[in-house]
């Protein structure tokens, strides 16, 4: 793989990176085995969470996947005073590298501040998700995931379910999905799925179109109405219309289906409770997967800290 | 004092050859010569090439190879900096003016030039006859403030500080029966009311035109139905209050449609277009270049097309450059972050004649209508009767040269141009003497 | 240039295979072949120590992760699985590799086996020694000594078509 210093978009990498990325990350995982799951190749590299936007998950999985390499993590609490005396970005990224990191984990609500950030400093800087832009990270876990249930991502398809509009993970997942040559469609509220000639994916309309499809993965998003200011739709509407249900849960499993969501899951809203106890429910595999492939991240990416000359 | 010869120019409005002479500054607005309807001072006489008598020691331009027109009037500017002292933001607008062929300009309130009141006009006046290269006309403010929430005295500003036209910056009032109790009164005051047409509720939080690019970068869309409902609101209350309307910074098709209607119609309603609502559309943000964040956001070829479209058939009546100069550092942010607004006066006219004229979009006496009858009529009418002339000054283009835009070149003190680093076409000489 | 064929190559593993027959500790020997031409040696040898009715266990370990020179390259290499399925407490591990030269790959391979357990006893063994060495590590067993090569290439049938020592 090239030498790239950021990981932004799933848009800027080869398809050779792609494969670069997932390939390693099968070795990553094999490192869970080992009984020190732990190995040198970033010992003495530091590693700053900088995360403008409260997340368990993403950030401890990150942190864990820089402890397996032997990096220094240091998580950066953004007080929301420095954010409301409105620092701008810049100057919390000069302060930042003057502590001399090499690896700057970023989610910020605007989309494209990971960018900004990343040409302001010369530490790698890894999008962890931006406003409804990128999250790279899930769709590298996302593809890993799917290429273990499956053995091979090309000729599968896939429906991501849910508010298309806002989530980034749609847009990286059903981008390295596709890249990978899988088919992918989208399902969803008229309000929340955008046109296809803006996306390029095309839109199914209900769970029957779905089934007809017959897709190998349903890939759930998370129904973040955290987010929306203004309600795109009714909420008590969302189970019953766009939800797995238990009846839809008995269909599913009869046509053999996989259940993917990002988490956190929002039980009874996207998915009922039995749906999570489901075989082919792989919302586990993706949590471990996700710590494999943000090592695979980490590794591959070469901060402009370190000098080659 | 000798008097000026200009000769062998070339009248850009009707393309042909004129001698004229210039008459010295103290007899310009008694010395007129209409050229093709289009009232000028400033000249003593005017004939076709080569019947002009001059005089042994005249001064003589010769303007083999250049064209002649009048100066542009640019009714769409801003001329804050924030962090910049309100003289400097004088001083650098009418330099970047001058450069762009721009005569005159109306200046939009904004926080820092509040018009709206009698002691800010005047201090504004008084600064910018002194300090600014170019004529600058302040525009009042609707509300006070610009709050949206409580009318300006118009009588004060309209009676004894000249203000002709009145707009809250680019914002929509936020109270509309403030709007259309403002538009009763100062409708009577022969004020123009110039707004932008939006519904802001449709359009909070959105940065980008409903397309590829919004689903791609991951930005909240604008609408274009906020800017259509707006522009049947306000035509509404300017029929209902027989005010005179003026529609800033007019982006879709479909607006466009709206006002051609209005206008068979009848109703007093005059329109205008950023000349970057002609030229791009909304692909240039490419990977967030906030250079392209705009207020109305760019939009899609067709309605670029549909634009241009109503320039050439007068439903669009002017050009404007809409200069919004931003800090380098404030368009470094992110998107979402960076303020709107791109620069436009220092390449104005180079900019209009290399991506309208020169490719046959636009002819030049579309862009003499556009750019400088119809916008100066608006700021500064003029008694209706034959023969009061324009004020404007006339300025020399050459099309043979051109420039490529560097840092050094721009003197608004902004970098916010999109044309940065790339060829314009045209020299602009003004003023003449 | 001067080259070992494939008779030399199958002649010199022969040998190879007798030596570790003759040391092994048949009830708990590991080969553990250094990926990737240390690995196609290793599964080579099992089978030839099958032949002599000794049984042992393959592993193979990419040891990149381990190595001291990572911030030297400009890339990073592409990663491959490490392969060892079975516990290394107590037994007798022997590291094959292609080439020993500097010992750097070795000193890699002996921190990351130590991170799967405890062995009882550690070998190394390799097809080609060329001495020059960097750290203080000495192979247990060399098939060929080639110390005045300027360069020693490795071809494996497996991965590149053709058995042949070239130097």
């Amino acid at each position: 793989m090239k030498p790239r210093k950021d990981l932004i978009t799933i848009e800027s990498l080869s398809d050779e990176d792609i494969h670069t990325i997932l390939d390693s990350a099968v070795a990553m995982k094999e490192i869970f085995t080992k009984s020190v799951k732990k190995v040198p190749a970033l010992k003495g590299k530091s590693v700053l969470t900088l995360f403008y936007e409260p997340s368990t998950r993403t950030r401890s999985s990150f942190e864990v996947a820089a402890h397996r390499l032997s990096a220094d993590v240091t998580t950066f609490t953004l007080s929301t005073s420095s954010v409301v005396k409105g620092e701008s970005v810049h100057d919390t990224i000069d302060t930042l590298m003057s502590m001399k990191m090499d690896y700057i984990i970023v989610r910020h609500k605007n989309s494209g501040i990971p960018a900004v950030i990343a040409r302001h400093c010369n530490a790698s800087v890894i999008n962890a998700g931006d406003g409804a832009h990128a999250h790279p990270s899930q769709a590298f876990l996302d593809a890993f995931t799917i290429r273990e249930k499956y053995g091979e991502i090309a000729g599968r398809r896939v429906v991501i379910v849910g508010d298309i509009l806002h989530s980034r993970v749609a847009r990286s997942t059903s981008l390295i999905l596709r890249r990978l040559g899988a088919q992918v469609a989208f399902m969803g509220p008229g309000s929340l799925v955008p046109p296809g000639e803006h996306t390029g994916v095309a839109r199914l309309h209900t769970w029957e179109e779905v089934f007809t499809w017959a897709p190998d993965v349903i890939y759930l998003l998370r129904v973040q109405n955290e987010r929306i200011e203004s309600p795109f739709f009714p909420a008590a509407d969302y189970h019953q219309t766009f939800g797995v249900t238990e009846e839809r849960l008995r269909r599913i499993e009869a046509q053999g289906m996989s259940i993917m969501h990002p988490g956190p899951v929002n039980r009874g809203v996207e998915l009922c409770d039995a749906a999570m106890e489901y075989e082919h429910c792989l919302v586990c595999n993706q949590v471990e997967n996700g710590i494999a492939a943000r090592m695979s991240i980490l590794y591959h990416l070469t901060p402009g800290t370190l000098s080659h000359d | 004092m000798t008097d000026t010869y200009i000769t062998h120019a070339t009248w850009a409005p009707g393309g042909h050859q004129i001698d004229l002479c210039l008459a010295p500054a103290a007899e310009s607005l008694d010395t007129i010569v209409l050229i093709e309807g289009i009232p000028l001072p400033n000249i003593k006489k005017a004939c076709p090439s080569g019947a002009m008598e001059i005089p042994e020691h005249a001064h003589v331009i010769d303007a083999s190879g250049k064209l002649l027109m009048p100066a542009l009037y640019d009714l769409h500017t801003h001329i804050e900096m924030p962090g910049r002292s309100k003289r400097e933001c004088i001083i650098r607008a009418g330099e970047a003016a001058i450069r762009g062929g721009v005569w005159g300009m109306l200046v939009l309130p904004s926080p820092a030039f509040r018009f709206d009141n009698g002691a800010s006009l005047d201090s504004f006046r008084e600064t910018a006859s002194v300090r600014s290269a170019a004529e600058m006309t302040p525009a009042g403010c609707i509300s006070l403030g610009m709050q949206g929430l409580e009318q300006a005295p118009y009588n004060t500003l309209a009676a004894t500080r000249g203000v002709h036209v009145l707009s809250d910056g680019d914002d929509f009032p936020a109270d509309i029966l403030m709007l259309y109790r403002a538009m009763q009164y100062a409708g009577e005051l022969e004020l123009v009311f110039a707004v932008r047409a939006d519904v802001p509720a449709l359009t909070k939080h959105t940065y980008v035109h409903p397309s590829a690019t919004a689903y791609k970068l991951g930005l909240h869309p604008c609408p274009p139905c906020a800017e259509e409902i707006g522009t049947e609101t306000l035509i509404r209350l300017a029929e209902a209050t027989g005010a005179h309307l003026h529609l800033q910074l007019v982006s879709t098709a479909e607006s466009v449609r709206i006002i051609r209607h209005a206008k068979e119609r009848g109703v007093k309603v005059t329109a205008e277009v950023a000349l970057q609502h002609l030229l791009f559309t909304h692909e240039k943000i490419g990977d967030y270049n906030t250079v392209f964040k705009t207020v109305p956001p760019l939009r899609d070829k067709a309605d670029c097309e549909a634009l241009l479209e109503g320039v050439k058939d007068g439903t669009i009546d002017c050009i404007v450059s809409a200069h919004t100069p931003c800090t380098p550092f404030s368009k470094k942010q992110d998107f979402i972050t960076a303020p709107v607004g791109m620069t436009g006066l220092d390449t104005f006219l180079p900019a209009l004649y290399t991506h309208l004229v020169e490719p046959g979009l636009l002819t030049w006496w579309d862009l003499v209508r556009a750019c400088c009858l119809n916008p100066e009529g608006i700021a500064c009418p003029r008694d209706q009767e034959e023969g009061v002339p324009s004020t404007a000054p006339l300025l020399l283009f050459d099309p043979q040269v051109s420039h490529v835009v560097t840092e050094e070149s721009l003197v608004c003190g902004a970098l916010n141009t999109p044309f940065l680093g790339q060829e314009l076409h045209g020299a602009v000489t003004l003023p003449l003497r | 240039m001067p080259t070992l064929n494939s008779t030399d190559i199958s002649t010199a593993l022969e040998q190879w295979a007798d030596v570790i027959a003759a040391r092994a500790d048949a009830e708990s020997l590991g080969l553990v072949g250094l990926i990737s031409h240390g690995d196609v040696l290793a599964r080579r040898l099992i089978a030839a120590l099958e032949k002599r009715q000794v049984q042992a266990r393959y592993g193979a370990l990419d040891i990149t992760l381990y190595r001291d020179d990572l911030d030297l390259r400009k890339e990073r290499p592409a990663l491959r699985s490490s392969y060892l399925p079975f516990s290394t407490d107590g037994m007798h591990l022997i590291l094959v590799d292609d080439v020993l030269q500097s010992g750097r790959t070795a000193r890699a391979a002996l921190e990351t086996i130590f991170e799967y357990g405890r062995p009882a006893r550690v070998e190394l063994h390799c097809l080609v020694d060329r001495k020059h060495r960097e750290l203080p590590i000495q192979a247990d067993y060399a098939a060929f000594t080639l110390e005045s090569a300027e360069k020693v290439r490795v071809h494996l049938q497996e991965n590149d078509g053709e058995d042949a020592v070239i130097y």
